[in-house]
């Protein structure tokens, strides 16, 4: 176990670098760094070139290379121009709200997804079944912008009952007091229905199809032919080979949560690191929008790591591979 | 004997739709799709205004002189859809074509020469898959804009190319493993056949079928990130496609002036696009891969 554990740490740590040098390579390749500072006619060219050695622009690339791994693992993760901050302070104050909406979110929609799934694929062919592979499809099909849009629409413009935008009512400080609470709550459900409804929906169909898979297998045909009630080889044949593909693939959505929340903050404008990465593109923040892509890989890393040594013990087999 | 090859052509047609039709749900989506590409190709002739003109006064409700009403600027919306169609399927189709022939090449390269190249390869697919597709196209669209060079149509199809391909080369390499070890390939190989036209002439032909499910399949996820990818505003604004509607429709308040016709028509038509391609797409994995047909 411990040299599996040393093993896939390695890795980790050769991922990373592999994708800070990927994320460098591209950033370089854009020019100048401060080609956003010599446009500006408030900043005369000396005080440019005293930034520029002092990020150590005027040094050979290597240099620069050099420094910003060695920056990066010391948790200097750049510079936001448009803040006027370092770029790991703006995404650290807002990260709590986008893992407080999709933590939850991903989490009730594998359940859901896990439940259901198995329950249509134990019943293949049913009406129930071909019904949620219908919806489940048309699901997949649509933008995970453009549902939000008709939720918001439906819920917020034509009905009214759930606010317009925003995690909490401008204005608001933020102080844990239920008043507080039940304001973001009133602004949380919204999102976190979209988002798990989708979610659930979308992965609905692979827990399907790989429950059909396993029902084809000898051992639960020989489980039906002994007698064994529906449930047990339900819950103790079926659902426990199904598991680990379901494991890994559902495990991954929160790896990739970052995908859903672009979008889903954008929409509702909801305040979290998606929203941050909307707003980078719009304000030509480049360097808040790479630092972002490199503490996200990061954290995904991270949760990759955890998913495979979770698996290792669903799984032994894989840790002597 | 051209005859000889033409008429096998048509039996091979024939053979394929004989097990293509029984998939209901296939044929549906091929249905769709090609109404959904007359409405592309024959754009000009169905849309009534140009919707890169001005054509009545801005924030119309819908009316028989403009069906889905008028823009922010006056641009007729039901035009932006129906030339939207051709933009987003362009891209969609564009953006996979390259993601797969890329990805094929990688997992080609790797399935066919293995050790330390494939080891480089896989690894870096690996890496690849680990980054936030969404994130890294959006960052990839970023780079591209800055460096510049690109123009902005293209940048979102070399974004999508750039962050799909790794399934594919996955894919592609676990199937070249298996054929390079069929007797014929090692006959090629005694005949003295050099590496590029053994991959090239013998392999790629037989991995044809899955390259072809895969592009599918891609064009139906590359029009689905065009989409977010122009909804975000990282699209050529001067190009009409679903998402760059939608994102206009956002930018100008559509949502919260109740606008429908402007926000709801575009996402329809992305949602039935995308599902009719997904059905055709099925429906070839089922031709190609009889273990998947019910009898």
């Amino acid at each position: 176990m411990k040299a599996f554990l040393v093993r896939r740490a390695f890795s980790s740590v050769i991922t990373f670098i592999a994708i800070i040098t990927i994320v460098f390579l591209l950033a370089r390749m854009t020019g100048d760094p401060l080609a956003e500072l010599e446009n500006d006619p408030r900043i005369s060219p000396a005080t440019i070139a005293a930034i520029r050695a002092s990020f150590g622009l005027d040094k050979p690339l290597y240099h620069q290379y050099l420094s910003y791994l060695l920056n990066l693992f010391k948790g200097d993760f750049g510079y936001s121009f448009h803040y006027k901050e370092p770029v790991m302070s703006v995404i650290i104050q807002k990260l709590p709200y986008t893992l407080a909406l999709l933590i939850p979110s991903i989490t009730l929609s594998n359940y859901l997804a896990y439940l259901v799934g198995i329950e249509i694929g134990w019943r293949r062919g049913s009406k129930l079944d071909s019904v949620f592979m219908s919806i489940s499809m048309f699901i997949r099909s649509t933008p995970y912008f453009w549902l939000a849009i008709v939720f918001l629409y439906v819920f917020s413009v034509v009905l009214g009952v759930t606010p317009l935008f925003g995690a909490v009512t401008p204005g608001k400080r933020f102080e844990w007091s239920l008043d507080w609470l039940v304001d973001y709550l009133w602004h949380y459900i919204l999102p976190f229905t979209v988002l798990t409804l989708r979610g659930f929906l979308a992965e609905l169909i692979y827990v399907r199809n790989v429950t059909v898979d396993v029902l084809a297998e000898d051992f639960v045909v020989t489980a039906v032919a002994k007698g064994l009630p529906d449930k047990y080889v339900k819950r103790r044949y079926v659902a426990r080979n199904a598991m680990l593909p379901i494991v890994t693939v559902l495990g991954m959505r929160y790896a990739f949560i970052i995908d859903g929340a672009i979008l889903t903050e954008t929409v509702f404008s909801y305040p979290g690191t998606g929203r941050l990465v909307y707003e980078a593109i719009f304000n030509r923040d480049f360097w808040l929008l790479q630092g972002a892509v490199v503490i996200i890989a990061a954290s995904v890393i991270i949760v990759n790591f955890i998913i495979d040594v979770l698996y290792s013990y669903l799984d032994p087999r894989v840790r002597y591979r | 004997m051209k005859s000889a090859r033409v008429l096998s052509l048509k039996s091979k047609l024939r053979e394929f739709w004989s097990v293509y039709k029984r998939d209901k749900a296939a044929v549906v989506g091929l249905a769709i799709f090609l109404i959904i590409l007359a409405v592309a190709v024959f754009a000009d002739y169905i849309a009534p205004y140009n919707p890169y003109q001005r054509v009545g006064l801005p924030y119309q409700r819908p009316s028989w002189k403009h069906l889905l009403g008028t823009n922010d600027i006056g641009q007729d919306i039901f035009s932006e859809v129906i030339y939207g169609t051709r933009a987003s399927l362009f891209i969609g189709f564009l953006a996979a074509i390259s993601g797969t022939v890329l990805g094929t090449l990688v997992g080609l390269f790797a399935g066919y020469y293995g050790g330390k190249i494939d080891e480089i390869l896989m690894r870096i697919t690996d890496i690849w898959l680990s980054i936030p597709t969404l994130l890294f196209s959006v960052f990839l669209v970023a780079v591209i804009i800055r460096t510049g060079g690109i123009p902005m149509f293209y940048s979102v199809i070399l974004a999508i190319a750039l962050t799909s391909w790794p399934p594919v080369a996955r894919l592609v390499r676990s199937a070249t493993l298996s054929i390079k070890e069929r007797p014929y390939i090692e006959s090629a190989v005694a005949l003295g056949s050099s590496a590029t036209r053994i991959m090239f002439r013998h392999i790629i032909p037989n991995v044809a079928p899955i390259i072809l499910v895969e592009v599918v399949v891609r064009t139906a996820m590359a029009m689905l990130t065009e989409a977010s990818l122009s909804f975000l505003g990282l699209g050529d604004p001067t190009i009409k496609s679903w998402g760059t509607v939608l994102h206009f429709a956002m930018i100008k308040n559509a949502l919260i002036l109740g606008l429908w016709w402007w926000f709801l028509p575009p996402g329809i038509m992305i949602a039935v696009t995308v599902m009719s391609v997904m059905m055709i797409g099925r429906g070839l994995e089922i031709y190609f891969n009889p273990r998947l047909r019910k009898y």
